[in-house]
């Protein structure tokens, strides 16, 4: 049951994931998709979006079969979220599946919508029953919500929203997605730090001397620039989706794969996050102006459609936290995040120390960086080791080499969509991949100080095309290292 | 192959990616970022030399060719082939007209191997000012070619002028080998075990000779002494550096006569038998696969620039330079410093 299906984000991601999950195989038999939206629509019209949807988002090969199976599994209710008749109808709806297509309580609803329609959405599900907070075993059925974030806009709103959510639904039954968690690369990160012996014994502070997270975009805010400019890169991105890849990075091992096991150890790191003392130097906002990316010439942040002249939002951030365990203490964690750079691309790139004693003359190594892995998350998944290597030929030369594993060519296979996987595991329940109410208050701890230090601060300039301010660059510099170029 | 006509540099981006993606084991391990400058008459040749040093060094070659930049339509076409006629490696081939093509860096700096050094090479004749090419400012090395130049000792002096740490010329690449015959003649002069010091020296080769005028410059450099070049008389066989010999005058000994005979260097010297080395004539794909070995500063050239051009301080420079905006349109406004001011500029709707 998804709110706001006629959304970007239902058209575009969770529409073709059901497909491709159908196409696949995965879905149970007696499954609806249903959809809740202001549109004075029937079933027809919704199944015209979602097959329009479907067929031109989907990742797996289009089968009609496939498709006018699912088809008859749509089902759409017209209201407004205040309209208590729709909700009625909704509720009706809902019990009626189980004689139309067998369907025996088992419910998600998938919070499509933006986060000020959450409480009078939620209050019409507590109000018609559709929620429930009962233990899963006395009803004899599940009900779980699905929420997106922005998991509110600082400490207080996003406590006040868990509240609201847990208290409607169990704590346990909210799943917040966070897509990136969806990514194989980053499930495959768990993977390759616990499931090898090689890595671990390395990662830490008395082998890396420090790990960079980046995450860039070359698009603009596109059509968002309403909700953009009230939210900015730092509350955006960094709060959710860096800080998960920061936490998978720096985690201990978990005892097991499980989902408490997994988000226990990303909270400890969550909350051994520290921020710098001299913000002003080690936390740098930037806002995109007028250049030219990738051939095209491309407004400015403040030109942009319906964000006023003098905003003071940034589009980038580049920052410098510390991670205060034993494993981590003197290990700086460099991320920056921002939107037309060079290049859409997301990586976390962990440098090594050097060597204590390098036996060759500073003439044959200049040309030797420090050893590097990277973890390329987008696109082009997979993982590069950087270490040098001799130049062939009749003199002693080291050069940077890298070696590279990539998904795309290791697994014929084609990974699956990150909404993919998340939709299944709201479905059987898994929670692992979906960050716990207290994982996001610990992020927003790191994010509100850094909030209040920016606020009424005109961030740094730089050129749409361009990796970042040089404020950035002089941050990297001033600790005598550079960012990678990605 | 792919060919993309009338494209955005998205779609090359991405279309790089599938060819990866398909391309197998040949497209991992990326040393460098080998971007070549060319004019469409330049092309052919520079295309040839480019990918035979790419198969000496594994790199990401990618052509850049710029047409029309006054011309009201931009446009951008792209070739991507993976192991193909520009080479083992991935390549790719890019043309822009219009007003694109002064906004080149902005297609192509996505499209950098990803920390890894970029080298970028003008064939043809290199801006005056390195850096209002967009191309040269990223590039952690950057190749000329004076010889290239109609006034090939003025395009040197020009160099000098421009010098940042990080440049090359080809015009000292090929003389490396004279270099090297030079270095072992002085060294054998004395007989065993005996060091000779070199008092003066005479470079015999063409006035209008960049590489002739390294050479002179690479020796006044090394003993301290003013080299002169003199030309050679009616007759005398020069080799496509420019250069028929050199003779390198000792203390308390003979000097010694370098000549070029037939494809080999004789060294003679009054009282030694004559020895002799392979003085070949190397293509500029040799000579670019012997620049693409050293990817850090080549401070021999810097010194040898300093010698031919009379400058000093030359290596205390900076090694990073800014965009310094220039447009075709308006040739006859000053130009603007920083890029900064660039960005600025392109506001303007006169500018687009």
């Amino acid at each position: 049951m998804v709110f706001g299906i006629t959304g970007d984000l239902a058209r575009k991601k969770l529409i073709p994931a059901v497909y491709d999950l159908a196409n696949r195989g995965l879905l149970p038999t007696n499954f609806v998709l249903l959809g809740f939206a202001r549109r004075d629509w029937g079933d027809g019209e919704f199944i015209d979006l979602a097959r329009k949807s479907a067929k031109e988002f989907a990742r797996t090969p289009w089968r009609e079969d496939v498709w006018s199976r699912l088809a008859q599994s749509c089902k759409f209710v017209a209201g407004a979220f205040d309209d208590d008749a729709a909700f009625d109808t909704l509720a009706e709806t809902l019990l009626n599946l189980e004689n139309s297509h067998g369907v025996t309580g088992n419910a998600a609803f998938y919070l499509s919508i933006p986060p000020d329609s959450f409480p009078v959405v939620l209050k019409q599900m507590a109000r018609t029953g559709m929620a429930d907070n009962v233990d899963d075993s006395v009803t004899g059925y599940w009900r779980r919500v699905v929420v997106e974030k922005p998991f509110g806009h600082d400490l207080p709103s996003s406590k006040e929203l868990n509240m609201l959510v847990d208290s409607v639904f169990g704590p346990g039954d909210v799943f917040r997605i966070d897509h990136y968690l969806g990514k194989e690369t980053v499930q495959n990160l768990l993977a390759l730090r616990f499931a090898n012996a090689m890595f671990e014994p390395i990662w830490n502070s008395h082998h890396l001397d420090s790990v960079q997270i980046t995450m860039a975009e070359d698009v603009g805010i596109g059509s968002r620039a309403e909700f953009y400019d009230a939210t900015g890169t730092a509350r955006d991105v960094v709060q959710n989706h860096i800080l998960q890849l920061l936490a998978l990075t720096a985690m201990e091992e978990p005892v097991e794969y499980t989902a408490d096991a997994i988000r226990t150890e990303k909270l400890k790191v969550l909350r051994a996050i520290t921020l710098p003392e001299d913000l002003s130097r080690y936390a740098v906002r930037g806002q995109y102006s007028q250049g030219w990316l990738a051939g095209q010439r491309v407004p400015g942040y403040t030109q942009e459609d319906k964000v006023p002249d003098d905003s003071k939002t940034e589009t980038y951030v580049a920052l410098r936290l510390g991670v205060q365990t034993r494993r981590w203490a003197g290990v700086p964690f460099y991320l920056r995040a921002g939107k037309r750079l060079p290049r859409r691309v997301t990586e976390i790139a962990l440098t090594f120390r050097r060597g204590a004693h390098v036996p060759f003359r500073a003439t044959d190594t200049e040309s030797l960086g420090q050893n590097q892995l990277v973890l390329r998350v987008q696109p082009d998944e997979g993982v590069t080791l950087k270490f040098g290597s001799k130049v062939p030929g009749t003199v002693m030369e080291v050069r940077d080499v890298a070696m590279d594993f990539q998904y795309g060519t290791a697994f014929t296979e084609a990974s699956p969509e990150a909404y993919e996987r998340l939709l299944l595991d709201v479905l059987i329940g898994d929670a692992t991949l979906f960050p716990r109410h207290e994982e996001v208050e610990a992020s927003w701890q790191v994010i509100d100080p850094l909030e209040h230090f920016w606020a009424g601060q005109q961030p740094a300039s730089y050129r749409a095309g361009e990796w970042g301010p040089v404020e950035a660059e002089a941050m990297l510099a001033s600790d005598g290292r550079a960012w990678r170029r990605p | 192959m792919t060919t993309l006509w009338d494209t955005s540099g998205t779609e090359v981006v991405k279309a790089l990616a599938a060819a990866r993606n398909n391309g197998g084991s040949m497209t991992s391990g990326l040393a460098l970022t080998f971007v070549v400058v060319a004019e469409e008459k330049d092309v052919e040749p520079a295309e040839r030399a480019a990918s035979s040093a790419a198969a000496m060094h594994p790199c990401r070659l990618i052509v850049v060719v710029r047409r029309d930049p006054l011309g009201n339509t931009p446009r951008l076409d792209a070739e991507v082939t993976i192991g193909g006629r520009l080479g083992p490696g991935e390549a790719l081939e890019l043309r822009m007209y219009g007003r694109l093509s002064l906004h080149a860096e902005s297609v192509v700096l996505p499209l950098l191997a990803p920390d890894a050094p970029v080298v970028t090479w003008w064939p043809g004749v290199a801006p005056d000012t390195l850096a209002t090419d967009g191309l040269g400012v990223f590039a952690d090395r950057r190749v000329t070619d004076a010889d290239a130049a109609p006034d090939p000792i003025s395009a040197l002096r020009q160099r000098a002028l421009d010098y940042a740490p990080g440049d090359t010329d080809l015009a000292w690449t090929r003389i490396t080998q004279w270099r090297s015959i030079l270095a072992t003649a002085a060294d054998a002069a004395g007989g065993a075990g005996r060091m000779v010091t070199i008092v003066g020296a005479e470079v015999n080769g063409a006035d209008n000779s960049a590489s002739a005028a390294l050479l002179a410059g690479w020796l006044t450099s090394r003993l301290g002494a003013d080299v002169p070049i003199t030309s050679p008389g009616q007759g005398t066989a020069i080799d496509a550096a420019g250069i028929a010999g050199v003779r390198l005058d000792l203390a308390e000994l003979p000097s010694i006569q370098v000549s070029r005979r037939d494809g080999v260097g004789v060294v003679s010297q009054e009282g030694r038998p004559a020895s002799s080395a392979a003085l070949t004539e190397r293509d500029t794909g040799e000579l670019l696969g012997e620049e693409l070995r050293r990817l850090d500063i080549d401070e021999l050239y810097c010194g040898a620039l300093e010698g031919a051009t009379n400058s000093r301080n030359l290596s205390g420079r900076s090694p990073t330079r800014s965009l310094v905006w220039q447009d075709p349109a308006t040739p006859d406004r000053k130009p603007p410093g920083a890029k900064r001011i660039a960005a600025a500029k392109s506001g303007s709707p006169s500018a687009s």
